[in-house]
């Protein structure tokens, strides 16, 4: 911000003059301020502020925010072979989950694109979102019953095809194939509304000029659709790289086994485990902040980035 | 146009994508209306492993077995509570809070927005989350779930950005008429907004039906929803079934659970539909900027 030369006296009386009358006449605006500032204060700031407890005693009984400085957790979650084998976990499957889930999408959103009944179009799309309003547990639930050993379908599938049926919930090989392809069930739908709405405002003129000039369906896609979301495409893709550190948590809880804790065991689900099920709370808080900031790190960088090549940036 | 469309490569084209669609489809489905065929199925298919996708010895037991379970229609019905109380308060908070803050005339407008951008991106993490909550006072009781999850940024920004796109014109003529902000507010600002407030109601009553997870830290065993009813099940905390020799044992407790799956899933799905093309808007004008 520029400096700011000194007020004269005139120039102070006139501003306070309209503070006056903005206050006048806004009050109420203000006003209905007041409770959700509070709001935020109480429930977001908060919380935010007792991550001093990462850098804290905790005792019990002596509020949320402890007693005496130290750095012991830090020394303590470094050294922790845990906290660096749930580190890889988080890492090795977001990134895995990126690879595959982030292409999908676009690829659906560019063929459903292509569907030329538009009342059919409708009902894949309609019918494509539904599993974004299913709770994790019906998910989970369902994928317990689809792939038991004993009566799931698959299972029946693959003994009547002659082969040995698979325990696929307990192990620890399977953990991220189902963890990464129910995230593909779930989303695909929803996060294609985002590529269609680009589609759909690339102009129409662009098409026809392709097909004037004999470029096939697949030519149109290639060279006229694409091009024209790249740049949504690239928002995106750092948007998803900002969130790498943050994987479906309640999903891989409810997944988690004591058979597959060996790839199953992340971050987040390492912090329940110490702080809310050991009560081991500043040893969590000083995980879950160590991740917080990583994942700070990672949406600010990657939103400067994205500013600088596309423009674009996500605040 | 038409004839040169036809040629053999669009043709084959149209068909792939045509397989496509149909998988997605299936695949969207399958997973669902296997649920459906197996609550409605007798125990004998069951047990064989007859069922596919369609009922087989068409039954209501397993409906009439957990509806006459008592704790399933408490946890049923503390459901409705979160869902329908938590989307109320949300509803009043968010508008109260995105209203001012799509006036961005206001002092500290920006900053106010930028604090509330800043908790999606950075949040307190689970366990000083707990301990601030819980010195609240409000752990175990309902004030934990109805009361911090009021406002969801990315929702009151969504919302925000819905209320500077409405034309102020009708705003200044109703102040010219004497009516204040608060009038405003309600009988034209939220009247005209049926699309940003169904698609943010939405998620709020997505959020708060599906939840679980927030239920299991702040909640006692009686204040339980639905889905931590059914988490429960699915992870052998609890048995509902009880049933003549193990293999009848486990296939009932297959149907019962397909039984709560979808009855605890039909309503959220019956209702997404009819918000559709609110939502598919929303969405797209969200797109978090403050």
């Amino acid at each position: 911000m520029a400096k700011k030369p000194a007020l004269t006296a005139e120039e102070k009386v006139a501003r306070r003059r309209s503070a006056k009358n903005h206050f006048r006449r806004y009050w109420v605006l203000y006003a209905m301020m007041v409770v959700p500032v509070i709001y935020y204060i109480v429930f977001k700031y908060l919380p935010m502020f007792g991550s001093v407890l990462a850098f804290r005693r905790y005792r019990p009984g002596m509020g949320p925010f402890g007693t005496e400085w130290t750095l012991r957790y830090w020394e303590r979650f470094l050294k922790d072979p845990a906290f660096w084998s749930a580190l890889r976990n988080t890492v090795i499957t977001s990134v895995s989950n990126l690879v595959i889930n982030f292409p999908i999408p676009i690829i659906f959103a560019i063929l459903l694109n292509e569907v030329r009944a538009k009342k059919f179009k409708k009902v894949v799309q309609t019918i494509s979102y539904m599993p974004r309003f299913i709770s994790t547990v019906v998910v989970i639930a369902i994928l317990n019953e689809l792939l038991s050993p004993s009566s799931g379908m698959i299972n029946q599938l693959i003994v009547a095809f002659g082969g040995q049926p698979i325990y696929f919930m307990n192990q620890s090989s399977w953990f991220r194939p189902i963890y990464i392809l129910s995230e593909t069930w779930q989303f695909t739908g929803w996060t294609a509304i985002i590529y269609l709405a680009a589609i759909t405002s690339i102009s129409p003129d662009l098409f026809e000029a392709a097909e004037m000039d004999g470029a096939s369906r697949l030519q149109q896609i290639w060279y006229v659709t694409i091009p024209s979301i790249l740049p949504t495409v690239m928002v995106m893709l750092i948007m998803n790289v900002g969130h790498l550190l943050s994987l479906g948590f309640e999903k891989i809880l409810l997944m988690y086994s004591p058979a597959n804790s060996g790839v199953s065991d992340i971050i987040d689900t390492m912090v329940y485990r110490v702080g809310l099920a050991q009560q081991n709370y500043s040893y969590a808080t000083a995980i879950g902040l160590f991740s917080g900031i990583i994942g700070l790190i990672l949406v600010t960088t990657s939103n400067a980035v994205s500013k600088k090549l596309t423009g674009e940036s996500i605040y | 146009m038409q004839k040169r469309y036809r040629t053999a490569e669009n043709i084959i084209f149209d068909t792939i994508v045509y397989i496509v669609m149909i998988f997605v489809l299936i695949v969207c489905l399958v997973p669902f209306l296997y649920m459906i065929a197996v609550s409605f199925s007798g125990m004998k298919p069951l047990v064989n492993n007859e069922v596919f996708l369609w009922p087989k010895d068409f039954t209501l037991e397993s409906y009439k077995t957990i509806f006459t379970y008592p704790n399933f229609f408490h946890a049923y019905g503390n459901t409705f509570i979160y869902a329908f109380g938590g989307t109320a308060i949300a509803l009043v908070m968010t508008s109260l809070f995105a209203y001012p803050l799509s006036k961005s005339f206001l002092w500290g407008n920006k900053l106010i927005t930028k604090m509330v951008v800043l908790t999606m991106f950075f949040s307190g993490g689970m366990i000083p989350t707990y301990l601030v909550y819980s010195s609240l006072g409000i752990v175990g009781t309902r004030a934990a779930i109805l009361m911090p999850f009021a406002i969801n940024s990315f929702n009151l920004i969504i919302l925000i950005n819905f209320f500077k796109g409405l034309p102020v014109e009708i705003e200044e003529a109703a102040l010219i008429d004497g009516l204040g902000y608060f009038g405003i507010l309600r009988r034209i600002i939220l009247p005209l907004s049926t699309a940003g407030i169904a698609t943010i109601g939405l998620y709020y009553a997505v959020f708060f039906w599906n939840d679980w997870f927030n239920a299991l830290i702040y909640l006692k065993g009686s204040q339980y929803p639905v889905m931590l009813f059914l988490r429960n099940i699915v992870n052998g905390t609890m048995a509902i079934a009880d049933g003549n020799g193990s293999a009848e044992k486990t296939t009932m407790a297959i149907s019962l659970k397909s039984a709560v799956i979808i009855t605890s899933t039909v309503p959220i799905i019956t209702l997404y539909p009819f918000l559709q093309k609110f939502f598919v808007k929303g969405l797209t004008i969200g797109g978090v900027k403050g």
